[in-house]
């Protein structure tokens, strides 16, 4: 059997509720509807909301919290086919929560690797990230990445850039992590319009590229372990690299 | 004529290249609301070069002049070479930029002497309190400081820095005399322990130091060197030591003749071996000794160690308690720790620890799981070198050239 939601983490839980409740033994988790005819049964779970709470109150009761943060962390992995191992993950908590940190168990063993790939690109993130001063002082900073992790490094620079406004838009999940004087989380961010930089904005760009330049060492270079560490796919706007 | 501020950061930026201690992980996080800045635990890259080395602080000498001339120092008096100065707010103007745009951690600040040893403390302080009492910057500073200058100084730069170092550079004396003659290991630790002996004073938590050792540049041995490190770590002195190939710059009739290459190896191995003193419990004299006084190149300090004390291998993977976990070539903390959590479930068998991606590349050799020993290679020192230095080539029944090339893209042999 092949089931269908709509990639939404409500639809997720009632997805766990129904399975659970209806003893569904899905093969497959897709979120749109196939294309080309296939034998299998396919079901569409219509997203409920009360359905979806229930097991989300579940899930707190019966759940440690590190186990808990992990399914919602691993919802930000929304690139990857995470959703069966998600569901059997789930389904095992429910028998025995101590089996959530058997790391024996196939599901617990790849949710667990997700998620620390999940933590090792927002690490990375939060150094590759490049901001620009607009005019208004705010600090701007376009991102284009493999999960959704805008939270994560709103909440990174939260510390750093503690007594400054900023910005950080991800470009392709149209949303932003705002920070100013009235409003701090994420947004969504339908359209938007280039902003203006500040006056002092070039200057500091040509330091830091004469700066970059500088710091190599030229009977060493090694252009490949260079572009192991930072992949081409980060350096969209990487100063150093346009 | 002046220097534009580019040229300068050219400049200054070029002359503290070869300075390796760069790293501002092992500080604590402490930002503070209403401040620009906070430190973070595991340090964080923020770009590579193009030779591969990670950037993640603005490393710069506040000036190129010097009134010394060291034989190893690119900046020395007699080198006839470009020199400039940045002044304090020029320095801290570009670090705050530099921080809110994301592109560092903090500062690396260096400085050749200017005038005298005083005077250039004195700019570095002054750079240290615009960044603090005027930006509210928060964020890692790390400052060299000038052996020879005024302790008052150096107290007042070390309250405002989160880590300092002073270079030791040489690892003997002699070696010093006869290659910077202004310098001795008393006068380059003084500051240090001085700085050390304030902190004790209160009872805030001491701050981090730091020294960085040439290696090849004369002739110690690596005992000489691991010795060094492990007296400053265990009379903790230092959080680090860092140690630098030596790479030529100057000719002079004291410096190693040519050499084609820097001391690369070198310098990985005794990092390796370095490692083994910080986190897994081993003193330099297990490592080195009167009779192997320089670590072999072929192997690294712990398969090294593993192979002249074969005896206490194979150890059981199911029975070994952590300490002798550690112990096992190729498995580092994270491997014992995962050993250890999937162990409460059950007992572990060769392709349990494949599951868990143990990298068993090294550890095959020493092991046994459920009594099982899975190397082929016969238990002997030699054998087992062997087997580790050059592993016995697969059969590839259809060599190609695909082959060839896709190694040369992911690196496996
Ligand atoms: S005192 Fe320092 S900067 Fe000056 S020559 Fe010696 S090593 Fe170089």
């Amino acid at each position: 059997m092949i089931l269908v939601y709509d990639k939404t983490f409500e639809g997720f839980l009632t997805l766990v509720y129904d399975v659970y409740y209806e003893k569904l033994q899905p093969k497959k988790i897709l979120t749109k509807f196939p294309n080309t005819l296939l034998l299998e049964d396919i079901l569409e779970i219509k997203t409920d909301e009360e359905k979806s709470l229930k097991v989300l109150e579940a899930m707190k009761k019966k759940f440690p919290k590190k186990c808990f943060e992990l399914i919602l962390n691993i919802f930000m992995c929304d690139t990857k086919e995470f959703e069966l191992n998600l569901l059997r993950y789930i389904i095992l908590g429910f028998r025995d929560s101590n089996e959530l940190f058997n790391i024996n168990q196939k599901e617990v063993f790849f949710l667990q690797n997700l998620e620390k790939e999940l933590f090792r690109h927002v690490h990375k993130m939060t150094g590759f990230a490049r901001f620009e001063e607009l005019k208004d002082g705010t600090l701007y900073a376009k991102i284009e990445t493999k999960f959704n992790i805008v939270y994560f490094l709103g909440k990174h620079f939260f510390k750093r850039l503690n007594n400054q406004n900023y910005i950080i838009h991800d470009i392709n999940r149209k949303l932003a992590f705002i920070k100013n004087s009235d409003f701090l989380g994420v947004q969504s961010i339908a359209s938007f319009e280039e902003p203006k930089l500040s006056q002092n904005e070039q200057k500091f760009k040509k330091l830091w590229t004469t700066f970059f330049e500088a710091v190599a060492i030229q009977t060493r270079e090694n252009k490949k372990c260079q572009q192991n560490f930072v992949p081409l796919l980060y350096r969209i706007y990487m100063t150093e690299f346009l | 004529m002046r220097k534009d501020i580019y040229e300068k950061m050219q400049i200054l930026a070029d002359s503290a290249k070869y300075d390796v201690s760069c790293s501002s992980s092992g500080s604590d996080n402490n930002h503070k609301t209403g401040e620009l800045g906070a430190t973070h635990n595991s340090g964080i890259c923020h770009t590579f070069t193009a030779d591969g080395r990670c950037v993640s602080l603005l490393k710069v000498l506040l000036t190129n002049f010097c009134i010394y001339d060291c034989a190893y120092c690119i900046n020395k008096k007699s080198n006839n070479i470009k020199r400039a100065a940045f002044s304090p707010r020029e320095l801290a103007d570009i670090t705050i930029n530099f921080y809110k745009r994301n592109y560092i951690e903090g500062l690396f600040l260096s400085s050749g002497i200017i005038q005298s040893e005083d005077n250039t403390m004195n700019m570095i302080l002054r750079t240290l309190k615009i960044l603090r009492h005027e930006y509210r910057f928060n964020g890692y500073i790390h400052v060299k400081l000038i052996p020879g200058s005024d302790e008052k100084l150096i107290e007042q730069v070390v309250a405002l820095a989160n880590r300092v170092s002073s270079n030791i550079e040489l690892p003997s004396d002699n070696s010093l005399k006869l290659l910077a003659p202004n310098k001795t290991k008393q006068k380059v630790l003084q500051p240090l322990k001085h700085a050390r002996e304030k902190s004790l004073e209160k009872d805030t938590k001491p701050i981090g130091m730091s020294t960085q050792l040439i290696v090849g540049a004369t002739p110690e041995s690596d005992k000489d060197i691991l010795k060094l490190s492990s007296v400053l770590y265990d009379k903790a002195l230092l959080k680090r030591v860092y140690y630098s190939a030596y790479i030529p710059v100057n000719d002079d009739k004291n410096l190693p003749a040519i050499i084609n290459k820097p001391p690369l190896l070198r310098e990985h191995r005794l990092y390796q071996a370095d490692w083994l003193l910080r986190f897994y419990d081993f003193s330099y004299d297990e490592i080195v000794s009167d009779e192997f006084p320089n670590l072999d190149e072929e192997v690294d300090p712990k398969t090294s160690w593993a192979l002249l004390n074969l005896q206490y291998f194979p150890m059981e993977i199911n029975k070994a308690s952590k300490d002798e976990l550690l112990r096992i070539p190729g498995i580092g903390v994270r491997g014992v720790f995962k050993i250890l959590k999937a162990r409460r479930f059950k007992s572990l068998d060769f392709d349990d620890l494949k599951k868990l991606k143990i990298s068993l590349k090294r550890a095959k050799y020493f092991i046994t799981c459920k009594g099982k020993y899975h190397s082929k290679t016969p238990f002997y020192k030699e054998d087992i070198k062997q087997a580790i230095i050059a592993p016995p080539k697969k059969k590839i029944i259809q060599p190609s050239l695909f082959d060839i090339n896709y190694s040369h893209i992911t690196g496996e042999l």
